[in-house]
């Protein structure tokens, strides 16, 4: 995994290609998403915010970019859609976590210590 | 040593906190917020507000003793200068709280005793728990009983604290999510740096899962007192907040009508949110959740 405070300009939470993933899904192209600046998002340092948002509750939704936190349940968004084996990296709660595809086949992500 | 200790610096600490959600804040909220003239004016308001800010104290004054006292114990630098963080962010909400009980009319030197008067003994007894563990030098049962069961806990209350004063007092709302802000990266650490570690002792599991329930009890003996045991307060409390504010927005936490669950159900809805994390974080360190006598 990449070291997350490097240049933002070379941070993304999410890292790496999914080893788990099958290969017509790896194979498949990533759909890149352009990040808004400010989320409002404020507990992480102003070159990494955009990586993170709320969870604003039962009326949201998580976007193919998106997973949450399980640890402290904020949302990290990634500029490209995210996929099985996938890394991310928590900054608010410091956590590495592994994208997996949850029993509700939802996107979800387990801790790695 | 792995690299995602690094992480656990200063400088990241000064660029999320102070020049982050706390940056322009004064004791937690925006300059020039006030408690409503409503809670000041009304004493039985103002009891209960000074009662349950108490309790606030009492806890953070815990964690401060614990997370300064876990410094000398730490097996490396990066933690030590994670707790380090976590010392100054206890002893903010220490202050804080501290801060709230002064606006809302506790004199100086009145404190002490205000903090004796109302203190619960159980969250005294969840406290001398953790600080049995912290004043051995038990670093893995010290960081579970402080950044997992007693941040779990403080996790939970506050957000739903933080969810009943939105409406009724943005000022405390806004003092309360700075304090989730900081507790997510002390859950974080907790959960991170003891899952590693625990991998290497799994022999300190059984002493740390008997301190998770002895704390446990006591937790769920402090929300006994505090929702059913003051129900006559609290729905006086209630009765008068909304004759003041007829038309007050509702906050729905976990389910939960905050405006019109009566305090059992308040309780409920706490305990069982608090017990749900503590069983999924135990359970991701490698640690069975223990389930203690019902208070």
């Amino acid at each position: 995994m990449t070291d997350p405070l490097l240049d933002p300009a070379e941070f993304d939470p999410n890292q790496a290609a999914a080893p788990e993933t099958s290969k017509a899904e790896q194979d498949a192209p990533r759909r890149r998403y352009q990040l808004k600046d400010d989320t409002g998002f404020d507990e992480v340092p102003k070159k990494y915010r955009r990586f993170y948002r709320r969870w604003k509750g039962p009326g949201d939704s998580l976007a193919p970019n998106e997973v949450i936190c399980p640890v402290c349940k904020v949302v990290i968004r990634s500029a490209r859609d995210l996929r099985p084996g996938d890394r991310v990296y928590c900054m608010p709660c410091f956590s590495r976590l592994t994208v997996i595809r949850g029993e509700s086949g939802r996107l979800e992500a387990r801790v790695e210590y | 040593m792995s690299d995602f200790l690094n992480a656990y610096s200063i400088q990241t600490w000064l660029e999320s906190c102070p020049q982050g959600y706390l940056e322009d804040t004064e004791y937690g909220h925006a300059p020039g917020q006030k408690e409503p003239e409503l809670i000041l004016e009304n004493p039985t308001l103002r009891q209960e507000s000074i009662q349950s800010t108490v309790q606030l104290v009492v806890g953070e004054r815990a964690a401060l003793a614990a997370s300064s006292g876990l410094i000398n114990s730490a097996p490396d630098y990066p933690s030590k200068r994670f707790l380090a963080t976590q010392t100054l962010d206890e002893a903010r909400h220490v202050e804080i709280f501290t801060q709230r009980l002064y606006d809302l009319g506790v004199k100086k030197d009145e404190l002490e005793d205000v903090i004796s008067q109302y203190a619960n003994p159980h969250l005294v007894k969840f406290a001398e728990v953790l600080l049995e563990k912290v004043d051995k030098g038990d670093f893995l049962a010290g960081v579970v009983g402080q950044n997992i069961v007693l941040e779990g806990m403080a996790f939970s209350v506050f957000e739903m604290m933080q969810a009943s004063n939105v409406e009724l007092n943005p000022k405390f709302a806004k003092t309360l999510s700075g304090t989730i802000a900081d507790e997510r990266r002390h859950v974080g650490f907790g959960e991170n740096r003891i899952g590693s570690l625990l991998q290497e002792h799994p022999e300190k599991k059984p002493e740390i899962e008997q301190m998770q329930k002895d704390m446990t009890y006591h937790m769920l003996a402090t929300f006994a007192d505090s929702f059913r045991g003051n129900a006559p307060a609290m729905e006086e409390t209630r009765k008068i907040a909304q004759e003041a504010i007829p038309d007050q927005k509702h906050q729905v936490w976990h389910g939960t009508d905050l405006g019109s669950a009566d305090p059992a159900e308040l309780e409920n809805v706490l305990a069982d949110t608090v017990l749900k994390e503590f069983k999924t974080r135990l359970g991701r360190i490698g640690l069975e959740y223990q389930e203690p006598a019902k208070p």
